[in-house]
């Protein structure tokens, strides 16, 4: 077998590149089609843009003065009666000199780099992933442990709550909570979108977590018990530790879906980054590229996390 | 040191019922070295769980150490840290070092200082032979020198009994030995031990009394000179053909 010569892989790059090229211009013909006009440089200013801060006078009078000093102006105003001239330092002068001002007009601007509201959607779509992905898998550990347990009540609570949830579609669960839930309880509706997806995804840690917990060997607890450790401690210090290693990949893959179901959450108008998206496109009319910017945007920080839980799984995979 | 009466063990399930311990009655006096040995399927690990609780009997009576197992008050936790237990297949704990192995039980267990537990597993590991082994994990030990580690484990909690399930049934022949070594070196330090084994060499030269189990009974309990010479029973007189 060894001495059969592998057959060359070039070809197969090759047709790949083309295949890709060809998905490339497809998409640069259709839009042609539909006569859209792509216009990428609107897109920068809703990550991040330059402010106008008004600058204004703070008493009448007459423009007497403007000196450049460094990068900015010092605008001179002196009042028409009696009293000291006051100076007005602006980086951009909106009036001449010898010009006529009352009081509280805008005599220039400064300006300020404010965060757009693609960035502020990305951050609030982090950190309701983030908190709900934490308290879900809160849950889902209490979850998988009564899932296990010995006790019928705790056992067929929690098996209700994992098909009701895992039985129903998130949207849905999403209007429950915000419209049932989040009325009777009087929460916000931020509140209400974390409470809807950590719910979620507890559901589906749970049955990650009972799985993993079910896959360490017997002998393992049998072992920790024989040394005299109560069942608490046999599960903190020798189950839950190796079940942990075990479940890292899928619960990798559970955070990284609920980071794109998370989306599902700007249908109670959370601002959210698909929130955000939609917002702008009213504005701009850049459709297309708001719609890919915001899929890169979820591509990266999905990206980026599943880079980091590879990293951390290799760390566990030391005492292999 | 172990007293057992009427011991009862039943599994039941997809119809079937097993008797795997049927009526056992022993004891096992202190720094005594009793070897169980009989077919497989003949409730020897059974009966041996049953000793620290780690089977729950149905009925009789297991007293360790003065303390009765099925009283409800009596707390198996605390029993079985008096237990050391070595089973077949090591059971270490493979996200913990060999030295944190030793270590974890007497700091949550026993609630020793960091220090002193760590002082107690490198003496035992030393005694066991397998300190230059301290920092690694058990997936890089040898069976041998992981059995080794495990008894280790089971020492550090200065247990009063020990009870061995076929400690060399998964070694390879070679790593028999050393591990054998161990398990007399503590039978002459005067350690209770209760052994499940197949090396009838080891109950010849170690043990006080042997015991020969079938069908969950005990048929044979006698000094392994007169049982290795003149068992009584037909069954052991068959089993002792079999494996000699
Ligand atoms: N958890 C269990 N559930 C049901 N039956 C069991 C269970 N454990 C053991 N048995 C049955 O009890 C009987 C005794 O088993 P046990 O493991 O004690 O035998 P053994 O003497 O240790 O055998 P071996 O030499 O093969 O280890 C067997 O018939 C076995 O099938
Ligand atoms: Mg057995």
């Amino acid at each position: 077998m060894s001495l059969k010569r592998h057959p060359a892989q070039w070809p197969w790059h090759g047709l790949l590149v083309v295949i890709l090229l060809g998905l490339a211009i497809g998409l640069w013909v259709a839009t042609k089609r539909v006569n859209y006009e792509w216009r990428w440089e609107r897109v920068p200013q809703y990550f991040a843009y330059r402010a106008e801060v008004p600058q204004d006078t703070p008493i009448s009078g007459q423009v007497s003065a403007i000196a450049p000093e460094g990068r900015s102006h010092r605008i001179v105003i002196t009042p028409e009666g009696s009293g000291p001239p006051v100076t007005v330092t602006a980086e951009q002068a909106q009036v001449a000199v010898g010009a006529t001002v009352a009081e509280n007009d805008t005599v220039g601007v400064n300006f300020e780099w404010r965060v757009g509201p693609l960035t502020q959607g990305l951050w609030v779509t982090i950190w309701i992933s983030f908190v709900s992905g934490f308290v879900g898998l809160v849950i889902g550990l209490i979850t998988g442990l009564c899932r296990i347990s010995k006790n019928p009540a705790l056992r067929g609570l929690a098996v209700l709550y994992i098909e009701l949830i895992r039985g129903t579609p998130l949207l849905v669960q999403i209007f429950i909570f915000y419209f049932f839930i989040g009325t009777v309880l009087n929460l916000d509706r931020t509140v209400a979108g974390i409470g809807a997806l950590a719910l979620f995804v507890g559901a589906y840690t749970a049955e990650i977590i009972r799985a993993g917990i079910q896959s360490i060997p017997k002998g393992q607890s049998e072992a920790a018990r024989s040394l005299g450790m109560s069942a608490a401690e046999t599960m903190i210090h020798i189950v839950l530790p190796q079940a942990f290693k075990r479940v890292l990949p899928p619960l990798a893959g559970q955070f990284i879906s609920l980071i794109k179901d998370s989306s599902l959450v700007s249908v109670i108008a959370i601002t959210d980054l698909t929130k955000s998206g939609r917002e702008i496109i009213t504005a701009s009319f850049a459709t297309f590229e708001i719609w890919f910017t915001v899929a890169i945007l979820y591509l990266l920080v999905t990206s980026v996390l599943s880079q980091l839980l590879f990293w951390l799984e290799r760390r566990f995979a030391r005492s292999d | 040191m172990i007293e057992v009466k009427h011991l009862i063990k039943v599994f039941e399930g997809r119809g079937q019922v097993v008797r795997a311990v049927d009526d056992i009655s022993t004891q096992v006096a202190k720094g005594e070295v009793v070897v169980i040995i009989g077919p497989s399927g003949s409730g020897k690990s059974t009966f041996l769980r049953c000793l620290n609780g780690l089977e729950e009997f149905n009925d009789g009576q297991v007293v360790i150490d003065g303390i009765d197992l099925a009283e409800s008050k009596t707390n198996l936790n605390a029993v079985r840290r008096e237990v050391g237990m070595v089973f077949q297949h090591f059971n270490l704990f493979p996200h913990k070092t060999v030295l944190e192995n030793v270590t974890l039980a007497q700091r949550v267990v026993r609630k020793r200082k960091p220090a002193e537990a760590a002082e107690r597993a490198m003496k035992l590991l030393t005694k066991v032979g397998i300190a230059e082994k301290a920092n690694e994990y058990p997936s890089r030990l040898s069976g041998g020198q992981q059995q080794r580690v495990a008894i280790a484990r089971a020492l550090a909690m200065d247990p009063k009994v020990m009870l061995f399930d076929e400690p060399t049934s998964a070694l390879d022949p070679e790593m028999v030995g050393e591990v054998l070594d161990v398990m007399k070196q503590l039978a002459r330090e005067g350690m209770t031990m209760a052994v499940v084994t197949h090396e009838m060499g080891f109950a010849r030269e170690v043990a006080n009394r042997v015991l020969f189990m079938d069908f969950g009974r005990i048929l044979e309990d006698a000094p392994p000179a007169q049982f290795f010479t003149a068992p009584r029973e037909p069954r052991a007189q068959t089993f002792l053909k079999q494996v000699l």
